[in-house]
């Protein structure tokens, strides 16, 4: 029998990966998701910092898991995710 | 007032005397009735006799970047300390180690009360010739603050000195360059107008009694003082800076003559418990608030005493049901 590498569900377009990303964001920097934008800077307009990114990253990861599994962020590209687009981008080409 | 029945998690690897201090510190906590299990490499932790070890094998150094070393190093004593409190196997945890470290680890592990923009460290404050603490934060969790911050750091200030010293109705101060409404830079004064408000004091049980100065730090005017964590960390550090200095200097002064060391034998003991309040030994470690457990921060070079001290901090504010305390200040449900 096969070994199982993905757990059966729907796959994940772009649009849901927006709403992930803004929902998780929105959590951890207590704004409304509706308040962030996908062209907003983490830095600059949402005030996040490296450990917010990273407490992003840990949420996506954790719920992206059960999707893929082992789905992960590599540390070495964070520093390349300046904006919420960038975060988006590059899950969905990750689950691509 | 209850005796926590889970242990506390004890980061064996953090600091600049681990492990042996913090094994030892371990060791005199237990011999206090409190329940420890130390977080480590096994093959490096000696005598602790019948105290549960939970094994990690990395261990985060004490330079290493904070967030890139908490991902990175899923094993190390630090993640696994705090993930011992959220799964239920730790009531608190303690650490000597990185302190950003430690921050991140409890954050991401243990994870923020819900309305908690960010944690802040408490830190008790001397009072010379008191057995009163101040209580100070933010102390340098976060460098820069909202308005809104200073108001939680306040409402989480006052159960902090509640549960921790008892202080049944805690007048909380905002740190300013002046006494006056009006005085300090436009954060302040906009905090100044939030902690004005009456509803937040209501809930918490505090008061806030305006403006104080760096003078206060280890006054009477406030019992809690809130500032943004770089202003507190730089208080904190003159101020440690400062008793050290002056201490230093009394000692070289007791020692000048024959006459000030017979002088001194004659004072010692109304000056030796002056001394034990400014030891940094007796502090029992700064507090992480605003996570969903009860996370402690002992001073790098910590101690055996540091350490045992620290911990019977960590289970005092468990045995108070500080993070429950915390939740009702803050108007937050519990999970």
């Amino acid at each position: 029998m096969p070994a199982e590498t993905h757990v059966e569900q729907g796959p994940l377009d772009r649009a849901a990966i927006v709403t992930l990303v803004q929902e998780r964001l929105a959590e951890i920097l207590e704004i409304e998701p509706d308040a962030i934008s996908e062209g907003d800077s983490f830095a600059d307009d949402l005030d996040a910092d490296s450990l917010a990114l990273i407490e992003l990253v840990e949420a996506i990861e954790e719920e992206l898991s059960e999707r893929s599994v082992g789905f992960r962020i590599d540390d070495e590209d964070l520093e390349d995710l300046k904006t919420v687009r960038d975060a988006v981008d590059y899950v969905h080409g990750r689950l691509g | 007032m209850t005796s926590p029945l889970l242990p506390v998690a004890v980061d064996a690897m953090g600091g600049d005397r681990a492990p042996a201090q913090i094994v030892a510190g371990a060791r005199l906590a237990v011999a206090d009735g409190i329940p420890v299990v130390l977080v480590g490499r096994p093959e490096e932790l000696a005598d602790v006799h019948d105290i549960e070890i939970i094994e990690a094998s990395e261990v985060i150094a004490m330079d290493a970047d904070p967030g890139a070393s908490v991902r990175r190093m899923k094993d190390s004593s630090l993640v696994r300390a705090a993930e011992a409190v959220r799964d239920g196997r730790a009531s608190a945890m303690v650490s000597a180690g990185n302190t950003g470290a430690t921050m991140a680890s409890a954050l991401l592990r243990m994870g923020r009360l819900p309305g908690v923009a960010r944690p802040a460290i408490a830190t008790p404050l001397p009072i010379p010739g008191s057995t009163r603490r101040n209580v100070l934060l933010d102390a340098g969790a976060n460098a820069e603050c909202s308005p809104e911050m200073f108001v939680q750091f306040a409402e989480m200030g006052a159960i902090y000195a509640r549960d921790r010293f008892g202080i049944a109705a805690p007048r909380v101060g905002l740190l300013s360059i002046g006494e006056e409404a009006g005085k300090g830079s436009p954060l302040v004064k906009e905090a100044y107008d939030l902690l004005a408000d009456t509803a937040w004091q209501q809930q918490a049980g505090a008061t806030f009694v305006g403006n104080v100065e760096g003078r206060d730090l280890m006054g009477d005017e406030a019992d809690v003082i809130v500032t943004d964590g770089f202003t507190g960390n730089v208080a904190l550090k003159t101020a440690e800076g400062v008793a050290k200095a002056v201490v230093k200097a009394l000692l070289g002064a007791f020692d000048a003559s024959d006459d000030a060391r017979e002088g001194a034998r004659l004072l010692a003991p109304d000056l030796l418990p002056l001394y034990a309040t400014l030891d940094p030994d007796t502090v029992g470690g700064a507090a992480l608030l605003g996570l969903k457990g009860v996370c402690i921060i002992s001073h790098g070079s910590s101690s055996a005493v540091a350490v045992r001290n620290a911990i019977a901090v960590a289970a005092e504010l468990v045995a108070n049901d500080h993070i429950a305390n915390l939740r009702a200040a803050l108007g937050v449900a519990a999970d």
